[in-house]
């Protein structure tokens, strides 16, 4: 594949506010709500907890990168999407108008965190919402390449799950909420974190990088472990999961953004 | 935008659609011919009336090896595979397995299993048995069976961006093709009936009691389907229809409103021809979104009279929600098969209900057919847009219109 550039990332997950503090690994009890600061207020209030983590780590990513969300294409990857406002939604229709609230039905969609960025930031252009189970990652790093083979010159790409609510809470590992960002560029600029040289299918046996509780079996744990290599500034191939014969890695290689680390330049 | 600068047709191979008219493409096509409405009273118990696009209940059981991925998603897909395994099979064999990419789309997956399982959860404290929230909920739900017909091993994606899901996928699909990452793609998806989609749209008073009437003075809602379809897309081939343009963009103005002057609408529709390389005179067809609500199809109308322009008078403008209902994520699908089969039939549909129409649509100059017409149809396209502002057009052409100015 034709190389392509990392010119920001981002994070937030409970306890963890930035990228640079999720790879430091010392949670901050004081972060449980993704302040979401790019929604106006009213925005805000009816958005999904889901589309405020995904703005929060979207928002870092492209402050890192020196670039706006309000022109960038924006890709929402998740495996489950908006699953606890859709289970929600499930007790309504037991009650006796049987009627969802309007707000809930509307924010249940898959694309829901996409489009409220959208509108927040008043962009009309491309974005995005998929989904690949266990491939999540995987597949939707294939999809943001594709797109910057098109003329797109740079993207913001996030990934973002919550639990799964009970009574379905039981029906995976556990794992807490996290969302990530990365912003992807065709050409390196003049600050790149890394560059991605490789795509490909990896050795059966990878697993993501060990990420400890409570993220190991987050889906989109594979996200999750190249942020923390491109903070930690470790080069080579990260495993985007799944485990098996469609395992997928990714190649990093080191820019001159990374080797002055994010920390020195917020 | 996402629009390269030379246009890349690509052929269309294979197609298939299940939905209210039919499970094949023969029986929906003398549907859509004869001006005949799959749609009918809604048989889900629910405390209001509506009419709904629905396939019977009974759907054949999936085979062993897909036994826990047993939802109706899943027997959707496996029904809409039919007419499509050979030829893809056939791709399979001449690509690759690992070459061939399966881009899926719906909105709500299998969620009607999960609200029966939820359901019988608050009854009885236990999920049934047979429940697996991976295989039915999750995406592999639709993946895994298209991967198990086919044999298709390359990159997997669900593209679930409400009702512009499988429009949208078509373009995800065009671009793995054109970076590289496949040289063919299995395109489409399904959406199935359940109460969230059905009081979901109730809560919204979105719902018509009756069947959807598109453009006309009488609509009042959108009608519900179910059911999908799936096209082959190659590298290279012959085929009758082709892919020449997708555009997509987004509202960025309320998540379940319309943009009031149908912007987001347009840029989707000017990026779709700046893609396929033509000028809007060269279209035949507008299979528009037209979901039969008062909001939508008095906004769309205007985006699309004003994209006209001079040409109005020359392209057809239909909905075809009157006869398979709103089928939500696999409505781009669906409409893409249904423009298919009229530029490989000859016809343009009547906009089914759409008498009287609008006077405020009317006024527009759009071509909105009553009737059937008999017509060639070489160039048509095919708008869906959804939740959130996002909004596709799709831009399909007959053999010999694909280098349109290229």
């Amino acid at each position: 594949m034709t190389p392509v550039y990392v010119t920001g990332v981002g994070l937030w997950a409970p306890g963890f506010a930035s990228a640079a503090a999720f790879t430091a690994g010392v949670a901050d009890p004081a972060v449980t709500t993704a302040r979401a600061e790019l929604y106006p207020g009213a925005l805000r209030r009816r958005a999904s907890p889901l589309s405020c983590m995904v703005a929060s780590a979207a928002g870092e990513a492209v402050a890192q990168a020196g670039a706006a969300l309000s022109e960038l294409p924006f890709v929402l990857a998740s495996a489950y999407g908006e699953i606890g406002i859709s289970v929600e939604m499930m007790a309504s229709f037991e009650e006796p108008e049987g009627l969802p609230s309007p707000t809930r039905f509307h924010n249940s969609v898959h694309n829901t965190a996409a489009a409220y960025v959208s509108i927040a930031t008043q962009n009309r252009g491309f974005s995005t919402a998929l989904s690949a189970g266990e491939e999540t990652v995987a597949a939707t790093l294939c999809e943001a390449v594709a797109l910057l083979h098109e003329d797109v010159p740079a993207l913001v790409v996030t990934f973002a799950d919550e639990p799964t609510p009970p009574p379905f809470d039981r029906c995976r590992p556990p794992y807490a909420a996290a969302a990530a960002a990365l912003v992807l560029a065709a050409a390196p600029g003049p600050r790149p974190l890394a560059r991605l040289t490789a795509l490909r299918r990896g050795d059966p046996s990878a697993r993501p990088a060990p990420l400890g509780q409570p993220f190991t079996h987050h889906p989109c744990a594979g996200a999750l472990a190249l942020v923390r290599a491109l903070c930690a500034g470790l080069a080579g191939p990260v495993a985007l999961g799944p485990p098996g014969p469609r395992g997928l890695e990714a190649v990093l290689e080191l820019g001159p953004g990374l080797l002055r680390g994010p920390e020195a330049d917020p | 935008m996402v629009h390269p600068p030379t246009p890349a047709p690509y052929p269309i191979t294979a197609l298939s659609a299940v939905n209210a008219l039919g499970t094949t493409l023969a029986a929906i096509a003398g549907a859509l011919r004869a001006g005949r409405s799959g749609l009918a009273p809604c048989t889900f118990p629910l405390p209001f009336q509506t009419f709904t696009g629905a396939l019977p209940a009974d759907l054949p059981a999936p085979p062993a090896a897909l036994r826990s991925h047993d939802s109706r998603q899943c027997r959707l897909a496996l029904l809409a595979l039919e007419e499509l395994a050979a030829p893809a099979r056939a791709a399979v064999r001449r690509w690759g397995a690992a070459r061939v990419a399966i881009v899926a789309a719906t909105s709500t997956g299998g969620i009607l299993e999960t609200e029966r399982a939820y359901a019988e959860h608050r009854r009885t404290g236990a999920l049934p048995p047979a429940f697996d929230f991976d295989r039915m909920q999750g995406f592999p739900g639709i993946v895994d069976p298209v991967r198990a017909v086919t044999g298709a091993d390359g990159v997997a994606l669900v593209i679930s961006t409400a009702c512009s899901s499988s429009g949208k996928a078509f373009a995800s699909a065009r671009r793995l093709l054109r970076s590289g990452a496949a040289d063919a793609a299995i395109v489409g998806g399904v959406d199935t009936l359940c109460d969230t989609t059905l009081r979901g749209f109730a809560s919204l008073q979105a719902l018509s009691p009756g069947p959807c009437r598109p453009f006309s003075a009488r609509r009042d809602g959108l009608t519900i389907g179910e059911g999908g379809g799936f096209a082959l897309l190659e590298r290279e081939g012959d085929a009758a229809v082709w892919l020449l343009g997708t555009g997509e963009s987004s509202d960025a103005h309320h998540m379940s409103h319309p943009h009031p002057e149908g912007l987001g609408a347009r840029l989707a529709m000017e990026a779709a021809l700046r893609q396929a390389g033509m000028g809007v005179g060269e279209l035949d067809l507008v299979n528009a979104h037209g979901t039969g609500t008062p909001a939508n199809d008095v906004v769309e109308a205007g985006a699309i009279a004003a994209l006209l322009g001079e040409a109005a008078p020359r392209v057809s403008v239909i909905s075809t929600k009157g006869y398979t209902g709103h089928l939500l994520g696999s409505a781009g699908i669906t409409e893409a098969v249904l423009s298919g089969l009229s530029i490989t039939g000859g016809f343009v549909p009547a906009s089914l209900g759409a008498a009287p129409l609008d006077e405020a649509i009317a006024l527009r100059g759009l071509r909105i057919p009553l009737a059937t017409e008999l017509r060639p149809v070489r160039r048509a396209l095919s708008n869906s847009f959804a939740f959130g502002g996002s909004n596709v057009a799709v831009i399909l052409g007959a053999t010999g219109a694909r280098g349109a100015r290229a």
